[in-house]
């Protein structure tokens, strides 16, 4: 009863991960046979392409920006939805947190290429309306501002899924520490700081490493909105991988940049796992 | 007493506290608390839908509208570019049903047989099997994104949807299976054997006994996997280059690129788009939720 799954996993999975991890060793161009060329790819990498090194920083200034906003507003958000009294308000609330899952991805960021478009876009309009000329900018367009416009998109900033989890973990808290808390006097920010954010630490450790692993793999955005572009300025290591492989056929090197991306991803999985085995409840 | 939900702490768990606190005072700031609570959230929620706000007002407008005013409602409405939209988006749509649909079959299928024989049946090498699919857990999409476009080159399945179908289900019935063991196992051992002493087979117990029980766990499988590929933007764009077999996320985003200027036709066609997972949802809303916070649970 396995045998399909492991046969769709050894043709779908186990063989093009070992491939990727041997063709990052070749001097590899579509269709050609490669060259062996052992790890000049990997030193390319690192002392050679200055838009590599770029794309990690970009990577980093991305996944230190989604921490702040899938962990640190999420929970502000849902200790707000939580402290709601009102049964009705707070179902509604709940629902919104839905919303952007359910909306497809990709018509989010497209709505935010039009939102932030130098011409008709109107985050101009609105700054041109409140007398800002000067603030207006094509915002995918300047090398300089583009990462930013990148990544403040999706304002404001709320990831539903987060803050569902992070609700479910405020919810569970046994009632009787909240009241105990309460009648010491630990209200409002207190009885957040010494009472929640200690007993949701799980989840809040668990999106991080979620966070982190997601923010070094994504280039959805990047490749929808600006395609690393303008001059590289929002290039980040996926997006610079699918351009070697698929726009100037460096097979092999994209391999190794693949390669790269997998290792900080498995390091974050270890970090997962140790928490996992010792976080147990 | 008052009702439930009315005391301090969150609902849910409201009887604990009947006992009123002394004197009214942490009561009646928490009340207070609510006004602006649900001020400072309805703002965030308004603002989180306001690019949709936008769309909707911005669908409904000639070129000529837009122009005059943007970002306004305007009358009359243009239904015309949601029939413009409808023409495009529809083939797109109906790709992404077969695509996605015949994904989330095979990934059922093949998750459960799987998990089930995990969980329940004594074979050689069971443990190194089982961690050997664990371990495509930490093998990320970006390792095996060239391989496999060349694989699918040298399978010559290039602009066909078995391109998207055959890697999704390999890959999206991993996080099947370790949902589902873990729910098999969870499964008292006693039934199972109850129903070998009587005389069934493996197939007929996976099939009458564990897959009737399992039910709700495999919505919540289905349901990750269809979101997962109903998402996927740049796969497709690979392996297919005929417009007319984009499935609906690559497909919205090459009809933006071909409309762009013509505003209204872009947002309604942005809005269509968006249609059947709300849909989806509205269906199955008490799966979604378990599924998009499993994550959680699992620890």
């Amino acid at each position: 009863m396995v045998v399909p799954t492991l046969a769709f996993l050894l043709v779908f999975q186990y063989y093009p991960a070992v491939s990727g991890l041997y063709r990052s060793l070749f001097d590899w161009n579509a269709g050609l046979e490669g060259t062996f060329i052992g790890l000049a790819n990997f030193v390319e990498l690192f002392s050679d392409d200055r838009v590599f090194i770029r794309s990690l920083r970009n990577m980093a200034l991305l996944t230190i920006w989604y921490l702040i906003s899938f962990v640190g507003i999420s929970m502000l958000v849902a200790v707000l939805i939580h402290r709601i009294r009102n049964e009705g308000s707070k179902y509604i609330f709940r629902l919104f947190m839905i919303l952007p899952v359910v909306i497809p991805a990709v018509v989010l960021i497209l709505l935010w290429v039009f939102i932030y478009d130098a011409t008709i876009g109107p985050l101009n309009a609105l700054l041109t309306a409140l007398g800002l000329q000067d603030w207006t900018h094509a915002w995918l367009a300047e090398p300089k501002i583009a990462i930013y416009a990148v990544m403040f998109r999706n304002f404001p900033w709320i990831d539903g899924v987060s803050v569902l989890i992070l609700l479910a973990g405020l919810q569970a808290i046994p009632v009787e520490i909240v009241e105990s808390g309460l009648l010491d006097g630990a209200s409002g920010w207190k009885r957040l700081r010494y009472i929640e954010l200690p007993l949701v630490t799980g989840q809040i450790k668990l999106l991080i490493v979620l966070t982190i692993m997601w923010g070094v793999q994504e280039y959805t955005a990047v490749w929808a909105m600006t395609q690393g572009g303008p001059i590289d300025a929002t290039q980040v290591p996926g997006m610079w991988m699918y351009f070697n492989a698929f726009r100037i056929s460096r097979m092999g090197y994209a391999s190794a940049i693949g390669v790269v991306m997998f290792l900080i991803t498995l390091v974050a999985t270890i970090l997962n796992m140790r928490y996992i085995r010792t976080q147990e409840f | 007493m008052e009702k439930r939900g009315e005391n301090v702490g969150a609902a849910g768990f409201a009887p604990a506290l009947d006992v009123s606190i002394g004197a009214q005072t942490p009561r009646r700031s928490l009340r207070q608390g609510d006004a602006w609570r649900s001020l400072t959230l309805g703002l965030l929620c308004f603002l989180m839908i306001a690019p949709l706000i936008m769309a909707i007002i911005i669908s409904f407008k000639s070129p000529s509208q837009f122009t005059r005013l943007p970002f306004l409602p305007a009358l009359p409405l243009r239904w015309e570019n949601y029939e413009f939209a409808w023409q495009i988006i529809s083939q797109f749509l109906l790709n992404s049903i077969v695509v996605s649909g015949a994904t989330v079959i095979g990934v059922l299928v093949l998750s459960s047989l799987a998990a089930y024989s995990f969980a329940q049946i004594r074979f050689p090498g069971r443990t190194f099997v089982f961690y050997a699919v664990l371990a495509l857990m930490m093998v990320p999409a970006s390792l095996t994104l060239v391989p496999s476009f060349v694989l699918i080159k040298d399978l010559r399945l290039m602009n066909t949807h078995w391109s998207l179908i055959l890697p999704w289900i390999a890959g999206g019935q991993i996080i099947g299976i370790l949902i589902l063991r873990a729910f098999f196992e969870s499964l008292p051992r006693e039934m199972f054997d109850a129903c070998r002493i009587d005389g069934a087979s493996d197939w007929q117990i996976y099939w009458h006994v564990a897959l009737p029980l399992t039910k709700s766990m495999l919505g919540v499988v289905a349901i990750l996997n269809i979101l997962g590929t109903w998402n996927n933007l740049i796969w497709p764009t690979l392996t297919i280059t005929e417009r007319r077999l984009y499935p609906l996320t690559p497909g919205l985003y090459s009809y933006m690129e071909q409309y762009y200027t013509s505003y209204g036709r872009v947002m309604a066609g942005l809005l269509l788009g968006s249609v059947p997972l709300v849909l989806l949802f509205f269906f199955t809303s008490r799966l979604f939720v378990e599924g998009l916070t499993s994550g959680a649970i699992k620890t």
